[in-house]
């Protein structure tokens, strides 16, 4: 987490609060963007490009005190970006980084897991979906959900409970839980 | 509470934070079973949810993120702009190598500011001059770059193979304070005293405001104080330089032969001032001011840039939390050689200490390795590393000097307890009012 003296200052503007930055949130969004993205490599690319955007922007952004939200909600954007642009340019089939990746295996594991996940979430609606994501994988409040997804408290939390009965009857249909 | 408000309010329950109505949730299901079914359901699903995995940044991601920052303080420009005048230069001087001779006894190799805005009889001279003048009235300078190190090491240390870590300097007049940082490692001077901290090992060092715990990014806490040395120089016809003016930037080129004793290279390239190397100084034409610097060492036959310091901004407020730096829980001191408690007698000289400091790392004897290694009590990291090595057979050798160092290196081959030989030169030196032998590094 974030020290409170630096949620305060607010955004990072030297090289050591950018590397304690980096190590405070790196798994949180790493892990945020894996779950919208699929797989690590695309993951951390956007984090990556979303701390060097930070750094470059770091004087406009001086004001900025939720710097951790921000963040999320910078790595929204990214994926988005990504998620049209794998639209228009469909991304090389697993085999193939398969072949020149040492870690391959547990990287085709994460992904299996993820893919499972997606599966599930894919009955509900991508706004549905995303505050599910942002709750439970990346256990934001809700109100931090509705800072990072430009929404309000109340809609957030009826996208999230919406979401869950749908998801919930999807799954009873399915034979599965209950 | 009515059921229908129950049911729209019940995500509180599972929010991390519990809002007021939580209360009133939990007590509308005590009393209603339908609802309560409801919440369990929700309940169980979250916690399905929950299960999946979450995945942590691999290991190399901070490195190379950091590394990404770097790079992003390079120029946008960086294979053009004034990069290509240093090479259209370099051409035309191999080019014209009989021309060239006839200038090498003046001063500089003649400028030209083809209408540019700084004027005077010299170019460099002018350049300089009037930007020494400018710099006179700044209250703060702020720079942000990136320089070729390791993260962590000495801010002297630069090295063609290394990639560029982010560098920031802050520097303010009035009240003198600054703070000079990069990857692994910062100085903050808050008026009273210079505090170092070494975030890769946790260490820090608390000393005088004059002491030198920048070392050669030192001279730029005060670039005016640079210009007026460069304008000396050329002056004394000690220094080589030429000047383009271009889009209402002066580019002024500067190149240096490096430093220090030849008698062994060790140390060649080590540092800009035991480097051959080349400043570029850019200056906006209009204010005068120092816009940017980029040092390059010219290593194997090749110019590599080693330093960028490409955004300069002068008279930002800052706050006073830049120079208040709290040293974090856990961290060692490293202190002067002078304040060791209890540094080692009988040392007979460089080869003497590294003996005595790889036998006492040998034995884990830390409060022994204490008497030549100037901290308060020796760091974990270190511990785990040099834990049980092993010193092999005529493994210390004949010390030497290199370059600018006021010491000696003694090559030396361990073996380390993972089985890594470690082959190096261990670097001691006793320069210090008491005599006394430490190891500065080179471990």
């Amino acid at each position: 987490m974030l020290t409170t003296a630096q949620q305060i200052e607010g955004w990072p503007q030297t090289v050591a609060q950018f590397e304690r930055l980096v190590e405070a949130t790196q798994d949180d969004l790493v892990n945020f963007a894996f779950h919208q993205l699929g797989n690590r490599d695309d993951a951390e690319d956007a984090v990556q490009d979303v701390y060097v955007q930070a750094f470059r922007e770091r004087i406009q952004r001086k004001q900025v005190t939720e710097v951790r939200l921000y963040l999320f909600r910078m790595v929204r954007n990214r994926c988005i970006d990504h998620h049209r642009a794998r639209l228009r340019h469909p991304v090389e089939p697993l085999i193939d980084r398969f072949a020149s990746n040492e870690d391959a295996f547990s990287e085709v594991a994460e992904q299996e897991q993820a893919e499972r996940l997606n599966q599930l979430l894919d009955g509900i609606s991508k706004q549905q979906a995303e505050v599910i994501r942002l709750r439970v994988l990346s256990d934001l409040s809700f109100a931090d959900v509705a800072v990072v997804v430009g929404a309000s408290l109340p809609a957030v939390k009826s996208r999230f409970r919406y979401g869950l009965d749908k998801l919930r009857r999807a799954l009873q249909a399915k034979g599965g839980t209950r | 509470m009515n059921c229908q408000e129950a049911i729209r309010e019940i995500t509180d329950l599972l929010d991390k934070e519990e809002s007021p109505k939580a209360k009133l949730v939990r007590e509308h299901l005590e009393d209603c079973p339908d609802c309560r079914a409801y919440f369990e359901e929700q309940q169980q699903l979250f916690d399905v949810l929950r299960q999946f995995p979450r995945i942590a940044a691999s290991h190399q991601f901070g490195a190379k993120t950091m590394n990404a920052i770097a790079n992003a303080a390079a120029p946008e420009t960086q294979t053009t702009g004034n990069f290509w005048h240093l090479q259209k230069w370099h051409r035309w001087t191999l080019a014209t190598c009989a021309t060239a001779l006839l200038f090498l006894s003046l001063p500089f190799l003649p400028g030209h500011l083809g209408g540019g805005h700084f004027s005077g009889g010299n170019a460099a001279f002018s350049v300089l001059a009037q930007s020494v003048d400018a710099m006179s009235n700044v209250q703060t300078v702020h720079m942000t770059g990136r320089m070729r190190t390791i993260p962590g090491d000495n801010f002297e240390l630069i090295g063609a193979q290394y990639d560029f870590v982010p560098l920031g300097l802050w520097s303010q007049y009035n009240p003198r304070r600054w703070r000079v940082e990069k990857t692994g490692r910062m100085v903050v001077m808050d008026g009273q005293s210079s505090t170092l901290l070494i975030s890769s090992t946790n260490q820090y060092m608390k000393a005088s405001p004059q002491a030198g715990l920048v070392e050669w990014l030192r001279p730029l806490l005060n670039p005016e104080g640079v210009l007026q040395n460069e304008l000396d120089s050329a002056e004394a016809k000690q220094s080589d330089a030429t000047v383009t003016e271009a889009d209402g930037i002066a580019t002024m080129t500067i190149r240096r032969k490096a430093e220090g004793a030849t008698t062994d290279s060790w140390t060649k390239n080590k540092s800009i001032r035991e480097s051959d190397h080349t400043c570029i100084y850019q200056f906006d034409s209009a204010t005068k001011r120092l816009k940017s610097l980029r040092v390059m060492i010219h290593a194997d036959n090749k110019d590599v840039v080693l330093l960028e310091l490409n955004d300069i901004r002068y008279n930002e407020a800052f706050p006073d939390s830049l120079f208040a730096l709290q040293i974090p829980k856990g961290a060692t001191q490293l202190v002067a050689p002078e304040q060791m408690a209890a540094p080692a007698s009988n040392l007979l000289g460089p080869q003497d200490v590294a003996k005595y400091f790889f036998n006492a790392c040998a034995q884990k004897d830390w409060n022994a390795v204490l008497g030549v290694y100037p901290a308060k009590t020796v760091p974990d990291s270190f511990k785990n590393y040099f834990g049980h090595l092993t010193i092999l057979s005529t493994s210390i050798g004949v010390p030497f000097k290199s370059g600018l160092y006021p010491g000696y290196f003694v090559p030396y081959e361990i073996r380390l307890s993972d089985g890594t030989v470690k082959a190096h030169n261990l670097a001691v030196r006793n320069d210090n009012p008491e005599k006394r032998w430490i190891v500065d590094g080179g471990f």
